[in-house]
């Protein structure tokens, strides 16, 4: 065998190499697209914009990145526990609807004009505002509860459960909200809008800590093995000694509480809660992120950095139509697009 | 018709799953298949049904050399496969099952049920079955979703039927049905392939055998010249013991006492209490409702009247995990089904039930939980790679030793085995009798549910059989054989035989 050929073979080794770990791990695939995205992306916006010297085309860069992840964070911390929902062989159609619920209650709570619970009962400052969260990440996780207990007691099928919560909790709000006006605390806004030199990280840094959580969680205690194991087989799991109701109830509380976290990003970095649109379609979006980044929806396998990846796959794609001028309409059928194509090329070989 | 495969080869990667078999079947023939798990036979069926391709050898139809590279071209051919899990649709009528894919239309494009119904007849005529084409599948017993698979088979004019372990979920008189029905189809000049670990059906229903082992062909010859313990010896490479395994020790104290327990059609008025150290054996026919019972007591069978008491207190068994936390195991029939998680690895597949344990504040420790799981496995002797493979990537005796293990784990006061050795090879099925015999010699309370007679014969000190839900009987000693065990499932009392000894003295 010559050098030539020795070379070809060497180059051929690595694309099998390549092709198998593309077949085998639905996390190096995603990885792969995300990489490629974000590699054209980049060229889109060197192109798109004026720069001088590097440093210039850097801060550009990193505007970019900051406000894309920034602005990605609240569906990006709903899709972690949608990722468990859906291991678990569930689903969980009522997140947009538990998000405006919790960011109606959080408005009610913290108003400092009139009608504000916490200023009615003489409570202000940051005191009212630790009371706050506490309260919206318990009601995030009750409403949770609630599905949980109508999919494991109530043995309904989750799509009709949360079905239904979605549009009971969000009526319900409109309903409630109808003469409101509210003005947040200052001090609340922080939550989000914290300077870190220069840049509002905040919420960048809450989805990074609790995705790293949510990885942990997944991979290292009984709970997060259980998840799986009950979306792969949920009879053999319960012949195995495991409260099977208790874990579902758990997935569904914990996705509720994720989105509370959701919403008071949300209400603080914005400061307002449109209670008619505000998280309508979230439901979808985390779908869409959760199945692009290689989870199951049969359930039994998935992985959380693979929501994380499908989030950013979402996000940068979006980035990258406005960057080269798509028109808006066209948004949807893109990220469409991008769902089945994901899905497509995840597609295991039958045998 | 006479289908032959010569020097076929197979290999998955650098394992040689078949090396230089030799296979011919000819109509008028019923051919057994033989071999323990893993040792080729669904590979090599998987290439004669066009499931699989052969790496070298070749096939040939009336000396014909042919090839098959789908599942349609060789069912064209005339070789049907019939899997062990049945392909028919539940809710569809039988003759709409037969003619799936392939419904016969009328003028309008509408589907002619007359012609289809009429077609049917003529094949369930031909095999000798009374059966309505118009009856739903989902009201037919096992025996008879086997009989409409292979009524399929014939409808498609099959001149070969591979039959994959058809007798796995049928009774004893379905059994009987079954194999009359193939006696029939013998006589009619069909080539028949029976795949089975039950070698006494076998000699039953056979006329030629192929033993396979380790990917190799050991034996093939007439069954009239052989006998089950010389299959068997060829199987496992090895003797095979069929002698008692009782064991005679002191037995401790009572561990679980069920009390007038009922559960409505399910199961009427079951006492029976076992001690520790005790095997305690439960049979009887498909319907007697043993493996209800003991899933209702673990927790997992719904409500239900009557009462249960742990060494002698009274409990109530809400849910499995208050099962395990008070100190019962259930190792579930059914593997596939009830006792394997496919999408999870050998070690989490193996120590699932004791995670509470093995850990802390919900954070398990791996290296605990992989030394737990290592000392099983070498006890029980599992053949594995490492511990984080897949759990398919295991033989069916293999798996069920890793279910096995997850329950040794945890170990339970009283540990509940429901058909232990179903579709388990023979070298498995001893290493699990000797596992439940250790266990029970170490002073654990012993159930074992089964429908092999000659299980409960073997393992049991002493025995409940159910008919219908309710203890028909209990056997022990020298009253607990296969006899007694049958005339007691059918239905028989328990005090005919001494009327019967009466009346003769």
């Amino acid at each position: 065998m010559d050098k030539a050929e020795k070379r070809k073979e060497g180059a051929m080794g690595i694309l099998h190499r390549l092709r198998d770990l593309w077949r085998g791990s639905p996390l190096f695939s995603t990885g792969m697209a995300l990489l490629v995205m974000v590699i054209v992306q980049t060229l889109a916006l060197s192109m798109n914009t004026s720069f001088d010297t590097f440093g210039q085309w850097f801060q550009n860069w990193l505007q970019n990145w900051v406000s894309l992840l920034r602005g990605n964070a609240g569906i990006g911390i709903i899709a972690l526990g949608m990722t468990f929902v859906i291991i678990s062989g569930g689903i969980d159609l009522s997140v947009g609807s538990v998000y405006v619920t919790v960011g109606a209650f959080l408005m009610v709570l913290l108003n400092t004009g009139a009608g504000g619970w916490l200023a009615g009962i003489g409570l202000g400052g940051i005191s009212a505002i630790l009371l706050a969260l506490v309260l919206a990440m318990a009601l995030g996780s009750l409403l949770g509860e609630g599905n949980g207990l109508l999919i494991s007691y109530g043995r309904m099928p989750p799509f009709i459960a949360t079905l239904g919560s979605m549009q009971i909790l969000r009526s319900v709000t409109q309903y409630c909200m109808k003469a409101q006006k509210t003005e947040l605390p200052d001090a609340y806004k922080a939550i989000a809008r914290f300077d870190i030199g220069g840049q509002q990280l905040m919420p960048i840094i809450y989805w990074a800590v609790l995705a790293a959580a949510m990885y942990i969680i997944s991979q290292k205690t009984s709970f997060g093995r259980y998840v799986f194991a009950i979306g792969s087989n949920e009879r053999t799991t319960r012949l195995s000694g495991v409260n099977v109701r208790k874990v579902k109830r758990r997935v569904y509380a914990l996705t509720g509480f994720l989105v509370a976290i959701a919403a008071v990003i949300q209400t603080s970095r914005i400061g307002s809660m449109d209670y008619a649109s505000a998280g309508s379609g979230f439901e979808m979006d985390a779908i869409a992120s959760v199945i692009v980044g290689g989870t199951s929806m049969s359930g039994g396998r998935g992985s959380i950095i693979g929501t994380v990846f499908g989030t950013l796959i979402v996000a940068v794609m979006n980035n990258l139509l406005n960057l080269i001028g798509v028109d808006p309409y066209l948004s949807a059928a893109f990220k469409g697009a991008i769902i089945i194509g994901a899905v497509l090329l995840q597609r295991k070989d039958k045998n | 018709m006479t289908l032959e495969m010569r020097n076929i080869y197979k290999s998955f990667g650098a394992n040689n799953v078949l090396r230089d078999i030799d296979f011919t079947v000819s109509g008028g023939e019923i051919c057994a298949l033989l071999g323990e798990n893993g040792a080729g036979k669904s590979t090599l069926m998987n290439i004669l049904g066009g499931v699989l391709p052969a790496d070298q050898g070749e096939l040939r139809l009336d000396g014909q050399p042919v090839r098959f590279r789908t599942p349609a071209e060789s069912l064209a051919a005339g070789v049907a496969f019939i899997h062990q899990e049945l392909n028919l649709v539940n809710d569809l009528a039988i003759f709409e099952n037969m003619f799936i894919g392939r419904e016969l239309k009328g003028r309008a494009g509408l589907l002619d049920s007359r012609a289809m119904c009429q077609r049917c007849q003529e094949v369930f005529d031909r095999m000798g079955v009374d059966l309505d084409p118009r009856v739903m599948v989902r009201d037919l017993d096992a025996s008879y979703k086997q009989i409409v698979e292979i009524a399929r088979a014939l409808l498609m004019e099959a001149a070969v039927i591979i039959m994959d372990e058809p007798t796995t979920s049928l009774t004893d008189p379905e059994i009987d049905r079954v194999f009359d029905m193939m006696r029939t189809l013998k006589s009619q000049g069909v080539a028949m392939v029976f795949i089975s670990h039950k070698l006494k059906e076998v000699m039953a229903v056979c006329t030629r055998y192929t033993v396979l082992r380790d990917g190799a062909m050991v034996a093939a010859g007439d069954v009239a010249d052989t006998t089950v313990d010389q299959l068997a010896q060829h199987m496992v490479g090895h003797a095979v013991r069929t002698e008692s395994l009782r064991q005679e020790h002191s037995l401790g104290q009572e561990v679980l006492r069920a009390q007038h327990l009922s559960q409505e059609r399910r199961f009427e008025d079951v006492s029976f209490s076992v001690r520790a150290g005790e095997v305690l054996g439960f049979t009887g026919l498909l319907g007697d409702g043993r493996s209800e019972l003991f899933q209702a007591i673990f927790g997992s069978g719904g409500k239900y009247q009557g009462q249960l008491y742990l060494e002698g207190r009274p409990v109530t068994v809400r849910n499995t995990s208050q099962a395990v936390a008070l100190g019962i195991g259930y190792v579930p029939r059914d593997r596939k089904e009830n006792g394997i998680i496919k999408d999870m690895d050998i070690l989490e597949n193996g120590s699932i039930v004791t995670w509470p344990r093995q850990g802390r504040g919900g954070f398990l420790n791996w290296k605990q939980v992989r030394e737990d799981f290592q000392r099983q496995a070498e006890a029980l002797r599992i053949k594995m790679g490492a511990q984080s493979d897949r759990i398919g990537s295991l033989s069916g005796g293999n798996q069920q030793k890793v279910v096995l293990a997850k329950w040794l784990n945890a170990e339970p006061k009283v540990l509940i085995f429901d058909n232990p050795t179903q579709g388990v090879d023979v070298g498995a099925k001893e290493d699990i009798y000797d596992t439940i015999l250790k266990l029970a010699a170490q002073g654990v309370a012993v159930v074992v549910l089964s429908s092999e007679a000659q299980e409960i014969v073997r393992l049991c000190s002493r025995a409940l059989v159910l008919f219908h839900g309710r203890v028909q009987g209990e056997l022990q000693g020298e009253a607990l054989n296969d006899q007694e065990i049958m005339r007691l499932a059918t239905g028989g009392g328990e005090g005919e035989q001494k009327e019967r000894m009466a009346a003769n003295g």
